[in-house]
């Protein structure tokens, strides 16, 4: 009997359906809030306003631009599709994501509004391709052959602020949604 | 004994479902669309084009350095070039949007001995069905995108290199 109990220990966590977990990075102190939803699978992992700033920076952005960034709550974000069904595509489309911050409901800041922002500044190209490539695409499709992608999210507030994250996507054009709630904008340390 | 051989059957069953679901390998374009042709230079500041490699399977790798997901997968992809560089097999890393330098800095750390191109000015990624780095497509000898990779895959192994191997003795409807 003992036998049989330790098999189903070893099964049950395959078995059960996860739902959000927040783990801190041992090194980094980071905080990561990660679904895995059937198939669907989402990591959000803090990052510190200098981190990203400094990234930014490294890449031609003027100072007060990659402050703006910087301090936008900017997120590492990975999705995955982990489905074994070659017939199951999931698909997000971040124009149908919320944040939710002292009782009002507010967009993501996209590529397509920050792109608006800097319509009068004086921005290399080059510095464009790298922030067009290292955000996570607005809409994207992701295949069940391993299909994943990453890239930074920015969710708006200012560092030290907490929201709750409205995350919508389809599997098979059939709309999946959750929340994840009290996701914190760090602050530098 | 009977109750043991049914939980060995099911947790050998388990297992090998676990076994596949690891087998995470490329996505089959059924339309197989043309493969946009470029002219991009490379570290030495030779011109290729695509079409200079029309008649073999090609592996095209869009990347960059800052791109951790790409650093994760770029050496498996160099062990690949070992195994496929003499099989009449083709593998390009196309860089974005990063100049000489800051490659070949970053190659002392992760060395890549198949063709890099710079697609500097994004010119050519803004023609390719990509949505975010990395991604890999297989093209086959005839020039159109038959596999497509998004986000890194373990390239060397076997089981995914045979996909571009068949490739070359038979062609993709």
């Amino acid at each position: 009997m003992k036998k049989i109990s330790f098999l189903i220990c070893l099964l049950l966590p395959q078995i059960l359906h996860a739902d959000i977990t927040k783990t801190a990075s041992p090194e980094t102190q980071l905080i990561e809030w990660k679904l895995v939803e059937q198939n669907f699978e989402l990591s959000i992992i803090q990052r510190l306003p200098d981190q990203t700033y400094s990234f930014f920076a490294a890449r031609g952005f003027p100072k007060h631009i990659s402050h703006n960034i910087a301090n936008s709550c900017v997120f590492q974000t990975i999705i995955r599709n982990n489905s074994k069904d070659k017939n199951q595509s999931i698909d997000v489309s971040l124009k149908k994501w919320h944040i939710k911050i002292n009782n009002k409901t507010q967009p993501l800041k996209l590529k397509k509004v920050w792109d608006k922002e800097w319509q009068q500044s004086d921005i290399k190209p080059a510095s464009k391709l790298a922030f067009r490539w290292a955000t996570l695409p607005t809409e994207q499709n992701y295949e069940p052959s391993g299909d994943y992608n990453w890239g930074m999210i920015s969710f708006g507030p200012k560092p030290g602020s907490i929201f709750d994250l409205y995350i919508e996507w389809q599997i098979n054009n059939q709309k999946n949604s959750t929340w994840i709630k009290n996701i914190i904008c760090p602050t530098n340390r | 004994m009977k109750q043991y051989q049914f939980i060995i059957y099911f947790l050998v069953l388990f297992l090998s479902s676990n076994i596949i679901y690891a087998k995470k390998l490329i996505t089959p374009l059924t339309n197989k669309p043309a493969a946009v042709n470029f002219k991009l230079l490379d570290m030495d500041g030779k011109t290729h084009q695509l079409s200079d490699y029309k008649g073999q399977p090609i592996i095209i790798n869009f990347w960059a350095t800052w791109c951790p997901p790409c650093r994760e997968e770029l050496p498996s992809m160099n062990r690949a070039w070992a195994k496929v560089k003499s099989q009449g097999i083709a593998m390009i890393a196309i860089n974005v949007g990063e100049d000489e330098d800051t490659i070949f800095t970053f190659t002392g750390d992760y060395p890549i001995d198949f063709t890099i191109l710079l697609d500097q000015s994004g010119e050519i990624i803004n023609q390719w069905p990509i949505k975010g780095l990395p991604t890999t497509f297989v093209i086959d000898p005839q020039g159109r995108i038959v596999y497509r990779a998004i986000g890194g895959r373990e390239w060397d192994s076997e089981e995914l290199l045979n996909i571009v191997r068949a490739l070359k003795t038979k062609p993709s409807n």
